[in-house]
């Protein structure tokens, strides 16, 4: 379970152009839930997930995971519970380290890594079994370097490193938005098949508002660094992508009447 | 012409084991640059520091009677010592990776000096670890070479061991991307201290070596060594390449190997040593503007951002 209560983070404090990302934002996710983060440009979807990854600090508020107060907590130690894929996926990888050592670095990301040789046959083979699931030939490529790999592998490599080891949070900053539409949609349905199987409590990010209506269980729209909107339960399986373009046109209705 | 050739042919004949022994020295220095250039991608000047501090430690403590093997595993901390100051300064207070050296290695030549209290030592006549090399008569070319070299094996294997490890791949991620090692719960800090803490060890390492194997310690015996261990590595990297944990490892040992050859070679052609730093530079210079030759006008392009 996350929590996220009363986050505020403010940039160029004092300054002229003082901006506010997240606005005493509050949001709950149970246990398995998987929640669509939807909203515009400059509404603080990446702040708030840069907030629970650890990444940025908070001026004020909390953040919990699975009832224990994380607030505080480095990055790489935040690791041990979170899973993350980034947009870029340069990012998600290590990019001069072959297949297989991006595949044990994710396994030891909640774990204490030891003196023992890191790439052993019974790792190899479970990885080969893993990116199998991908079908993107990948498995037979373990000693690869990351960097001959195209964007859309990557990617997938990213997802299979970040829902492997069943991290108690995944969090999903618009993975599919580099990618070309076909292999979008590959990441995406794989994305889904894994949190399905794995019960993963997820938080994901979109611009696409189609995966926002055809996937989650939750549909949590930010504005102006808090939550304006969100869509659950039955509500949920009756929205349309013109619905949700709604809330986004309401909005910038209001800001050429407030203009 | 053919006098010429053969008169510098036989003086650099002459010079082949001297210098293999030199070579095998310096490779530990050539070490502490590349672990973190390549690995930590964390551009590093302490050992033009640290190689001198390694030197001076191991020199007066010699000098004062204790065991040259002690000298050199307390040159050893003291270079692990300064290469932890420069990655914490660089962390903690963000200053670029190479103002950090240079910050370190100003403060190190104070340190040096402090520490000799003079600025050269003579330790000739003392015993040095070259004494016990088997089956060949100490103070020859032959002992340092097999001395060096055992101790060049012994560092290659652990290191090729130990970036294989589950440690060692996690310090290499760091290097390869800081922002993913962090987030697969790899501390950053811990990774980079102990990285350049541990290339600046072999760069002090190899100082003590170099006391022991010239008779004297010198303030000024790190002077452009920076750049000699640059040189020696890209031709080291030419030769073996840098693709695997292998080859990484071993193109420090190549590489010093090779320039130390070409240097005596140069120098018993009648090259006048003081040119030996621009030669250098210049080699090392053409060896980076080489790939931006290679691409034709216009120098680098905007960094690509991923391929698809």
């Amino acid at each position: 379970m996350l929590e996220i209560r009363s986050a505020r983070k403010t940039f160029y404090k004092g300054q002229p152009d003082e901006k506010v990302a997240l606005d005493d934002l509050s949001l709950t996710l149970q246990t398995g839930e998987f929640g669509v983060v939807i909203g515009s440009n400059g509404a603080g979807k990446s702040t708030m997930l840069n907030a629970v990854s650890g990444a940025m600090p908070l001026d004020r508020g909390q953040i919990l995971i699975n009832g224990d107060d994380v607030t505080n907590t480095p990055v790489h130690k935040r690791a041990m519970r979170i899973a993350r894929v980034f947009q870029d996926p340069m990012l998600g990888t290590a990019a001069s380290m072959t297949v297989a050592e991006n595949m044990l670095l994710a396994e030891l990301r909640s774990k204490s890594r030891t003196f023992a040789r890191g790439l052993n046959a019974k790792r190899l083979s479970d990885y080969k079994e893993r990116l199998s699931i991908l079908g993107l030939g990948l498995e037979n490529r373990l000693d690869t370097r990351v960097e001959l790999l195209s964007g859309g592998q990557r990617q997938s490599l990213s997802l299979i490193m970040a829902v492997g080891g069943s991290p108690d949070l995944l969090l999903l900053d618009e993975h599919t938005a580099a990618l070309d539409p076909r292999t979008a949609d590959l990441v995406m349905g794989a994305t889904v098949r894994a949190v399905d199987a794995l019960k993963l409590t997820t938080l994901m990010v979109t611009h696409n508002m189609q995966h926002a209506v055809d996937y989650g269980h939750r549909v949590i729209m930010l504005d102006a660094g808090k939550v304006k909107l969100e869509i659950g339960g039955e509500e949920k399986a009756g929205v349309t992508v013109a619905k949700l373009i709604d809330h986004f046109s309401v909005k910038s209705d209001a800001m050429l009447l407030g203009a | 012409m053919m006098e010429f050739l053969s008169s510098t042919f036989t003086s650099y004949v002459a010079l082949v084991p001297v210098t293999l022994a030199q070579s095998l020295i310096l490779a530990f220095v050539v070490m502490g640059i590349m672990i973190p250039f390549r690995t930590l991608h964390f551009p590093d000047l302490t050992s033009e520091g640290a190689y001198p501090l390694g030197g001076c430690v191991a020199g007066v403590l010699i000098a004062a009677g204790v065991n040259p093997a002690l000298a050199i595993v307390a040159a050893l901390l003291c270079g692990f010592a300064a290469g932890c100051c420069t990655a914490l300064i660089h962390l903690r207070f963000r200053i670029h990776t190479l103002l950090a050296g240079i910050l370190m290695m100003t403060m190190l030549y104070s340190i040096n000096l402090r520490i000799m209290g003079k600025s050269n030592l003579s330790i000739f006549g003392t015993g040095s670890v070259f004494d016990w090399a088997p089956f060949v008569t100490p103070g020859f070319p032959a002992a340092k070479i097999i001395i060096a070299g055992i101790i060049g094996a012994a560092v290659f294997v652990a290191l090729n061991w130990f970036f294989k490890t589950e440690k060692g791949t996690a310090m290499r991620a760091v290097g390869a991307n800081p922002a993913m090692a962090e987030a697969q719960g790899i501390s950053v800090w811990v990774s980079t201290i102990g990285g350049v803490g541990l290339a600046s060890a072999f760069s002090a390492t190899s100082g003590a070596l170099m006391v022991q194997s010239q008779g004297f310690a010198d303030v000024n015996m790190g002077l452009g060594i920076l750049i000699n261990g640059l040189a020696a590595l890209m031709i080291g990297e030419a030769i073996v390449g840098k693709h695997s944990v292998f080859r990484q490892l071993l193109a420090p040992f190549v590489g010093a190997i090779i320039y130390y050859q070409l240097v005596s070679l140069c120098l018993a052609a009648g090259m006048p040593p003081p040119d030996l730093k621009l030669a250098t530079g210049l080699f090392v210079l053409a060896m980076l503007a080489l790939p931006s030759l290679k691409r034709g006008r216009g120098g680098a392009p905007a960094r690509e951002k991923f391929r698809e």
